[in-house]
């Protein structure tokens, strides 16, 4: 039987009927068309699915829907200050997503929005963090492109222009 | 994956879920966090007709230093909310570094103690999809009498992987259980049952709702050993604590997981290091000791031999660094 639940995500809030085998993933791709969390081993491993849930970087696809009543869901698409004049291009990246874009720290991709998702609490939780920290940070976060070293820059570089 | 379909049931207060455990009975499975119970649905090693989710009990959630020294942990506090309490660090820093190794900071945000307490057991496999299953016969958690890992076994082997419970046993905590007819508090140790298919002695009309962790002046180390540093289960890990001088112990508890379906206290190499104190022989025979009294060692990713070697370099360096801190 589906539940209905209020969802705040990136702002706005979302009343929806969802089934309770529904993952908090299987929403916001599915229901509410956010395509940043990527569904990548689907089983709490990889880490391309990581949103924040009231301010804690989580894995979306361990996560039913349900579970998220109430709570304040941020995907990479909230990330960043909102601009937005109604066309739609009016949102400025996060100094993160810049720092990535500037560090060359994707390659093809699909692990950044969870990677940055992660860093971002990191950043929001610890000023100036050591690489020890940052590495432990993103530990839940598998990227098979980059061996990590441009994503560690890239955060560093974040860190230093917050 | 796609989930097995089950009901919702989301308990606003302890008597509302274990009201709706009492309904429900062996139909239901209990969520504290749903970081491990999650993936165990996605593999279909559970299917509860129910799921209750006790996420919305506040009074699971708080950490309380009692008059006596005791800090109360709620079941429910997430696992970041540990590492992050003053007091735990401060007093039993070893129980904040096994707290600290459980999976990833993403799995700690959501992740309770309570749940890692009660995390389920797993072999090489049962940590498989359904379909990788179904190409071998079934097993003693599944649907045969059977154990795939250690082919003579008569039960059930599969590996208790929870690193809060061997820094909890050498801390001497206790757990408190609610259910019908009351609560009761029993040691963490005697909380695990050494068999991975019901490895806990929660009835199944009991919550798990605190952990009491006592002050007694003992001092303590944790030590994990795992493939990859914060996302692994460990292929060994280890606490051991001490009270009273290095030299002339007054009490050791020394538990090992991550080897079978419980914690196993190292009775054997605790008596030999109260006799001589930990010098560097008797922590080698006590490393040493606890290797050869392992029996059958179960495994997940890592061959059973490797870990036998593991476990004894393991205790050995934890106990030499226990020694030089309470030098």
């Amino acid at each position: 039987m589906k539940k209905l639940v209020q969802l705040n995500v990136n702002g706005d809030t979302h009343e929806l009927a969802v089934n309770p085998d529904e993952t908090l993933l299987g929403v916001l791709r599915n229901h509410l068309d956010l395509i940043g969390p990527k569904r990548g081993c689907d089983s709490g491993g990889c880490g391309c699915c990581t949103v924040h849930v009231d301010g804690k970087a989580v894995y979306s696809c361990m996560m039913y829907a349900v579970s998220a009543q109430d709570k304040n869901v941020v995907t990479i698409e909230g990330l960043g200050q909102n601009n937005d004049q109604g066309n739609g291009n009016g949102r400025e990246l996060d100094p993160l997503q810049q720092a990535f874009i500037d560090a060359g720290a994707v390659q093809c991709g699909y692990c950044t929005c969870g990677v940055i998702m992660a860093a971002k609490e990191l950043l929001d939780t610890v000023k100036n963090p050591d690489e020890d920290e940052i590495r432990h940070a993103i530990a839940g976060n598998l990227c098979r492109c980059t061996g990590y070293q441009k994503i560690v820059d890239a955060i560093k570089l974040a860190a230093a222009a917050v | 994956m796609q989930l097995p379909r089950f009901e919702y049931v989301r308990a606003a207060s302890l008597d509302e879920g274990l009201a709706a455990l009492a309904k429900h009975g062996a139909d239901a499975k209990i969520m504290s966090g749903g970081s491990d119970l999650l993936v165990n649905m996605k593999m279909r090693l559970d299917t509860p007709r129910v799921l209750i989710s006790l996420g919305g009990i506040a009074e699971l959630q708080d950490i309380e230093e009692l008059p006596d020294g005791v800090l109360r942990i709620g079941a429910g506090c997430r696992l970041t909310d540990v590492i992050a309490h003053p007091g735990v660090s401060a007093r039993f820093p070893a129980l904040r570094d096994a707290v600290a190794a459980v999976g990833s900071r993403h799995v700690r945000n959501i992740g309770t103690l309570g749940g890692n307490l009660c995390l389920e057991t797993r072999c090489w496999y049962t940590n498989q999809s359904e379909d990788w299953r179904k190409a071998r016969d079934g097993c003693f958690k599944t649907d045969r009498e059977a154990c795939h890992v250690i082919k003579t076994a008569s039960r059930c082997h599969a590996i208790n992987s929870s690193d809060t419970a061997p820094a909890l046993i050498a801390l001497d905590a206790s757990v408190v259980l609610a259910g019908p007819a009351g609560r009761r508090t029993v040691k963490v140790l005697d909380f695990y049952r050494d068999d991975g298919v019901q490895h806990t002695i929660l009835a199944p009309d009991e919550l798990l709702v605190a952990i009491l962790v006592p002050d007694d002046g003992r001092r303590a180390v944790f030590a994990k050993l795992a493939q990859r540093v914060g996302l692994d289960y460990a292929a060994g890990s280890f606490a051991a604590s001490l009270r009273g001088p290095a030299d002339a112990p007054e009490a050791v508890r020394l538990v090992l997981n991550a080897v079978g379906a419980a914690p196993k206290a190292l009775t054997e190499s605790e008596r030999l290091l109260m006799a001589s104190g930990l010098t560097d022989e008797a922590i080698e025979a006590a490393a040493l000791g606890a290797r050869q009294s392992l029996g059958e060692v179960t495994n997940l990713f890592t061959p059973s031999g490797f870990k036998r070697r593991l476990v004894k370099a393991l205790i050995r360096d934890a106990l030499v660094t226990l020694r030089d801190q309470t030098a």
